[in-house]
Order: C-alpha cells, then structure tokens, then sequence
C-alpha cells in the first residue's frame, strides 16, 4: 500500500478518490473494475462465489453482494449510476472439472452480466473464461486495465 | 446432405431429447438454488433490521453495572479501598466484555463491507494462548473453570509462526468465549496447539452442553445463535463464529467443529503459515491494454 497501489484480496473491493493502480489476481474469481470517467475515480471487487446462500457473513466473496457494494461505494464517491462503465476479468476454468453444475467460473461471469445489465451499465470491456489465470491491474484515474496471464 | 436410416435418426432425437432434459434439470436445480439464495437474503436481513434492538440489552446491562460500580466508587470513603476493589475488577470484566463484542461486531461490518485484508507479522502463539486466558480469567472464574494448554506451553521457548495476529486473537477469544460461556460450572477446557511444517492447527474443546444437530448448520450463520430463547442464560449476538469463519477464509484457514450433547464440543481451527507478504508491484510485464476511450479493440 505505498504510492496509490493496492493489492485487493479476494472477497474485498476498493474505491480509490485518488489516482491509484489496484492489482488483484484472478482464478475462476471474477473482479468487476467500475470506472466513471467524469470524476475519474474507479473501484474494483474481487469475488469468488456467485451468490450468497445466507452462509456466514453477507461479505463480497459472493458475487451479488459483491456487486451491490461495489455500486453503492461509488455512488457514495460521489459518481452517477448512470456515468459508470464496467469491465469484468476473470472467471476461469482452472480446475478443468467438467461437470457443468460445478462451472463456478461461468455462473461468477453471468452473475456480474446480468447484475450490470440489470442497473444498466454498459460492459465496455472483457476478459473472461478461458483456463488461465489472470493477474490484473487497474488504474482508477484513467479506467486502463492491465493484463497478464499466469499459469 | 445425406441419408439417415429411421434408427440413425430416432437414435439422435433421443440423444438430443436427453440433453434437453439434462440442460431443464440443471436450470431446475440453479432455479431451486437461487430461490433459497433469495430467501435466506431477506430472512438474514431482516435479522440484520432486528440486529440493534436485538443486541440493546447486550449493551446497555454492562454499561449499567459500569455506572452503578463507577458511582458506588465516587462516594466511597477511602478507607472503604478494600471494598471497592472487587467493583474495579467487575467493571473490568463489563468493559472488556463490552469491548470483545464491539471488536466483532465492528470487524462483521468491516467484512462486510470488504475492507478487510490480513496484515501479517510473527507471532508467538505460547503468549498469544497465554495473554488470551489471562483476559478471560475473570469470567472463567465466575464458573470455577480451569483452562489449561496442552502441548508444551509450560515450555520456557517461544513457538513463532506467520500470520495476522489481530484476526487470530479475535478468533481465538471467540472460541474461548464461547466455549466458557457453554460450559457446565465446576469443568475444565482445553486448549490444543500443534505446529507442523507450514502448518497449525488450535482445538478449544469444552465438556459442556454441546450443540444440536439442527444447530450445527446455523452457528456459523451471522446473527443465529444456539440459544436466542428469551430464557437464555448466556449473552451475545450471534456474530462470533460467522465472524470467526470468515476471518479464517481469508487466512486461507478452516474452521471445524465436532460435538456430543451433554458432553461438549471442540472447535478446531486450521491456519497455513502465510507467505512473505505481497508489496510492490511492477508494471512492465503486461501484455494487454485496455481502454474505456476506445471501443474495447485493444487487444
């Protein structure tokens, strides 16, 4: 946590007011990066289930809930719902498990699909699916995002 | 396009009818999950919506033993010094007691709201244990209960291992709290700590009341307690252990717990020694660039 990056842990978000890189690294985890481009200003989730079935805490590590935080911390930052764009990593098949009840990966993608679609904001970029990890880093000052595969 | 013989084409119609009976029933069972998932939201908050008029009580009985101990000590004489040292050490109790519930209750939001990330340090689990009874002498005593450590605590040298110390003493109070707070009077509790390699594990085990099966599968639910009855004897708010698991998950720990009515329960708690921890992070080894200006054809 020195000079503006960060690195989000699963089942976290961060908005950051000010220019910061927030790094994150993705398996069959989905982050959302929520970026408003008026007041530059961005936020990102990292969540690791889709829904939360009323296990444990409400927390982030699921993806409904993760998604609904992430909305309202931006809002209270001060951004329009109407403003932010989206875009969404992650989600891979790293397990190769192929009993398709267990594609956790692709039910975290539609979860963040639907969710979005649902408060209307547009996904203007994606990298999902796949087998390989991710490790991603996002600038909330400019809304850039950064990738790179891992094994 | 070629020919199929009527086998051929009743042989496909039922391999396509089977994957279309495979995809509905998945639908179904993602439906019935996602009906529950809905449910259990509005269940938990509306417990949520209970939660301060829920806990009110929690709070306002110590600060009204506080009070009343604190005035009694103001108009004490002070020759009365032995008199009032008992009322010190009981607005101890209520003031730690007050200040272990605000802990969870604020790390439950903190959790919640996804701002938590561990800070990890070496720590020495023989004073870690050792600190952590010391502070629930008091309530243990009320009980007559003895707690010991097995495991080569009495040993004079210290065990270190990696790990976040503020989320484990919170969990380790937890447990132990609980298992005081469910035991029978007059009992003991042990405490079980084993390192090995990269590896610990720390048991709680009380010989009390044990918990029902029925009840196994909501203690870690957050706001649910075993005993919410309005004769509960036993005080809290149901947020230490769904507190406890999450904090665990994000030490990459487990939690377990085995239990026999009326012969008590053992918490088990499994943590990996965590790894150097992560800082800086360089920014030359990307591959791809994206960008919100243009249309998403970066790539």
């Amino acid at each position: 946590m020195e000079n503006g990056r960060y690195f989000l842990y699963p089942s976290t978000l961060l908005v950051c007011k000010r220019p910061a890189w927030i790094t994150t690294i993705l398996g069959s985890c989905v982050a959302v990066c929520l970026y408003d481009p008026v007041m530059k200003i961005g936020g990102m989730n990292h969540y690791m289930l889709p829904y939360w079935n009323g296990e444990g805490l409400a927390s982030p590590k699921y993806g409904n809930i993760a998604i609904n935080k992430l909305i309202k911390e931006m809002v209270k930052n001060g951004s329009k719902r109407l403003n932010l764009v989206a875009k969404i990593f992650g989600g891979a098949n790293v397990s190769q498990v192929n009993h398709s009840i267990y594609y956790i990966n692709k039910r975290n993608i539609s979860v963040s699909v639907n969710l979005l679609k649902e408060y209307s904001i547009p996904i203007v970029n994606s990298s999902t699916g796949g087998n390989k990890g991710r490790r991603i880093q996002f600038c909330t000052e400019t809304g850039k995002v950064l990738q790179k595969f891992i094994k | 396009m070629y020919k199929i013989s009527d086998d051929e084409l009743l042989q496909e119609l039922k391999m396509r009818f089977q994957e279309n009976k495979k995809a509905l029933d998945e639908l179904q069972v993602l439906n019935e999950e996602l009906k529950t998932a809905n449910k259990k939201l509005e269940e938990s908050e509306a417990l949520k919506s209970h939660f301060i008029a829920n806990i009110a009580n929690e709070i306002r009985n110590p600060l009204a033993s506080i009070l009343g101990f604190a005035s009694s000590i103001l108009s004490a004489d002070e020759k009365d010094w032995r008199d009032i040292m008992p009322m010190i050490s009981h607005i101890y109790s209520e003031v730690f007691y007050l200040d272990f519930q605000f802990k969870n209750i604020f790390i439950a939001a903190k959790l919640e709201a996804g701002q938590i990330a561990p800070e990890i340090c070496k720590i020495d689990i023989r004073s870690i244990l050792l600190n952590l009874i010391e502070s629930f002498k008091y309530e243990a005593e009320m009980k007559n209960i003895s707690i010991v450590i097995n495991n080569g605590a009495d040993r004079k040298n210290s065990i270190y291992f990696k790990s976040d110390s503020e989320k484990l003493k919170l969990i380790l109070s937890n447990l132990l709290s609980n298992a005081i707070k469910y035991s029978y009077k007059d009992s003991k509790i042990d405490i079980n700590y084993k390192i090995k390699g990269k590896k610990m594990t720390i048991s709680v085990q009380d010989y009390g009341e044990g918990i029902s099966r029925a009840n196994q599968k909501i203690i870690f639910d957050r706001f649910k307690r075993a005993d919410s009855g309005i004769n509960s004897l036993n005080r809290g708010h149901g947020l230490g252990l769904s507190v406890n698991k999450a904090l665990l998950e994000i030490l990459d720990g487990k939690i377990e717990v085995k239990t026999e009515m009326n012969k008590g329960t053992i918490f088990t708690i499994l943590l990996p020694e965590a790894t150097a921890e992560i800082t800086g992070i360089s920014g030359d080894d990307n591959e791809v660039i994206f960008n919100t200006s243009e249309d998403g054809d970066i790539f």
